[in-house]
């Protein structure tokens, strides 16, 4: 029974570091250009396809680096679009939402097109690890020393050079940083394809843990997002920690629940976690600016 | 007819002389009356994203949902209980209702990003509840010889009933964004403070219109179920709430007339499409490229102003006398 859970603790853990890489750009974006950018899961799908379709042919190492480098170009398309979708004024965060909404829609189906609605995975591991009675694959020593390193990564580099400080910078206050010089414009492009590169790598690791399908992208942004909030949406860095939440919540729930309850528990929570408003932002002035 | 009513109600009147044209042109002809029900349908669904996010500013991905929820009770009360349609149009109504407002009342306090998130939540709820039904709705296998209406047993006055609904909606949905609660509903979305300071108990009207926006969807759910008389599990998912949201911004979704124009258009451009899975790029694409190049949509672009900003912009020389109104 102890060994039950504690099985499903570990494979939770092992989805948890993918979702906490994919929480990381929802988060940096909320708080540089407060809007959400709906299509990370997709970027995270699209890397996964192309890295399937071209390591047949081309090798997986080959494989591996179009896939991030394509979701790393379609991030970059959404940030350009939304350099020009926010040029006005007064940009309404919504309409950002719903042009990466649609562009979602337009990678899914690309990915529906380019490769069917067959189930991706790769699970290059055979024998397992035993570790005193589980048994572990060696892909979530992977997925934790990938998360790990780049979670340090950009620890190293938001907190410690002076590109991250311009970032924090434009966070906290983007019209103040444009009046100190930063360019603000540059930067939040920079973090959509510091989001893309995340979700592209995530998008690999999915594809060699537990597979992936076309109709992956939102499922995960979703879960991006909830990793995001539940440890509050200000600090990207703690998205992590609720990637991990999130992904022992949903192995829990996929354990003990039946069908249809164990894919609705984990979206149940997300939910409720919503509800409490911990990803309200709150501005002094009833949204005014 | 009085000239007041008639300047108020003008997108009713306008939509009464489409239809009528619509009417004596698909006359007889079953498969456009067949596409003009669809179209109807789907500006009810569009009606519904209308006033829920271009007058409430909620940005709501569930409208399929509700429509499902409409539809398959709708469908389940009279293929599993021998119930009335009539009975199941009430339970379309109320039952979207039922369930929108606490869920708005639970959610209309978070700011609009994570609200529509929770939006698409409750969605993929909604859409899981129905695959997971079992003997209730079908499963996998859906619901199907779902009787026609007593009221409109043939195609011809299924499209008179459908665009009648539709008239019925647009005319209440004028009346009320005239009305006293509609001009509440437009200032709580632009500033809630201001409207609580105007004496209008915001989350309590956010979440009235939400559930309001929830029963048109309702309705046309009811309507879908009748003319199809199949209901499945793939009817109604979040992918038909993305079309509806595009046809609502394509056409205007501040505008009144602007989802109508909107779901016309892309249904009759769904006709000529090739294959279901380019469908996406198509739609999302076309999402994309309206909002940045007219983020108001069809009907809510000032197109004149909008070309002679473009001329001035080109001839800088020419100077705008001020105080003159353009």
């Amino acid at each position: 029974m102890l060994l039950e859970i504690l099985e499903f603790l570990v494979r939770g853990a092992l989805l948890g570091a993918i979702y906490g890489l994919l929480a990381y750009p929802v988060s940096l974006l909320f708080v540089t250009t407060e809007s959400v950018d709906l299509a990370v899961g997709a970027y995270a799908v699209l890397a996964a396809t192309v890295c399937m379709a071209v390591s047949a042919t081309l090798g997986i190492p080959l494989g591996i680096a179009l896939g991030i480098f394509s979701a790393v170009l379609a991030s970059l398309v959404v940030g350009a679009l939304s350099l020009s979708i926010n040029r006005g004024s007064k940009p309404d965060p919504l309409v950002m939402v719903l042009a990466t909404f649609g562009f979602a829609t337009v990678l899914e189906s690309i990915v529906l097109t380019l490769y069917g609605k067959d189930p991706m995975v790769r699970q290059p591991f055979v024998n397992f690890w035993q570790m005193g009675e589980i048994r572990v694959s060696p892909q979530a020593a992977i997925n934790l020393a990938t998360g790990l390193v780049l979670l340090t990564a950009l620890y190293v580099w938001l907190y410690r050079t002076s590109f991250g400080r311009d970032m924090r910078a434009c966070a906290a206050n983007p019209g103040a940083a444009a009046l100190a010089g930063i360019p603000v414009q540059r930067i939040s492009l920079a973090t959509y394809m510091v989001g893309g590169l995340l979700a592209g790598i995530a998008g690999i690791l999915i594809l060699y843990t537990t597979g992936t399908s076309y109709s992956a992208g939102l499922g995960l942004t979703i879960s991006g997002f909830g990793a995001a909030v539940l440890f509050g949406l200000h600090s990207p860095l703690r998205g992590f920690a609720g990637g991990v939440v999130i992904g022992v919540v949903q192995a829990l729930s996929a354990g003990y629940l039946s069908g249809g309850w164990g894919t609705a528990a984990p979206l149940l929570f997300i939910l409720i976690v919503l509800a409490s408003g911990r990803a309200n932002f709150s501005h002094i002035v009833g949204g005014r600016a | 007819m009085n000239s007041a009513f008639r300047i108020r109600q003008r997108p009713t009147l306008i939509l009464l002389g489409a239809v009528l044209l619509l009417s004596v042109l698909s006359y007889g002809k079953p498969y456009w009356l067949d596409n003009s029900i669809v179209i109807a349908i789907f500006s009810l669904l569009a009606l519904s994203v209308g006033l829920c996010y271009g007058q409430a500013g909620i940005l709501s991905m569930a409208t399929a949902a509700f429509a499902s929820v409409g539809a398959f009770g709708t469908a389940v009360l009279t293929t599993r209980y021998g119930q009335s349609p009539y009975v199941g149009l009430l339970f379309a109504v109320v039952a979207p209702v039922l369930l929108a407002y606490p869920l708005a009342r639970a959610l209309t306090r978070l700011s609009p990003l994570p609200l529509s998130i929770a939006t698409f939540m409750i969605s993929s709820l909604i859409e899981l509840a129905v695959h997971e039904g079992g003997e209730l709705t079908g499963g996998y296998i859906g619901i199907s010889a779902i009787p026609r209406l007593s009221l409109a047993p043939t195609a011809q006055s299924m499209h008179f009933l459908s665009w009648g609904c539709v008239l019925v909606t647009v005319y209440l949905y004028v009346n009320l964004m005239r009305s006293t609660y509609g001009r509440a509903i437009n200032t709580a979305r632009h500033d809630p403070l201001r409207a609580s300071a105007d004496g209008v108990g915001v989350p309590h009207l956010l979440a009235s219109t939400f559930a309001v926006s929830a029963a048109i969807a309702g309705v046309g759910g009811w309507l879908y179920a009748h003319h199809l008389t199949y209901m499945g599990p793939d009817s109604m998912t979040t992918n038909v709430s993305i079309q509806v949201l595009l046809m609502a911004v394509i056409g205007g979704a501040q505008t009144i007339l602007g989802p109508i124009v909107g779901a016309a258009m892309l249904l009759l451009v769904t006709l000529y499409l090739p294959a279901a899975e380019t469908q996406g790029m198509v739609f999302g694409g076309t999402l994309v490229f309206v909002l940045m190049v007219a983020p108001r949509g069809l009907l809510g672009t000032e197109w004149r102003a909008l070309m002679r900003r473009r001329i001035f912009a080109r001839t800088p020389t020419t100077t705008v006398k001020p105080g003159v109104k353009a």
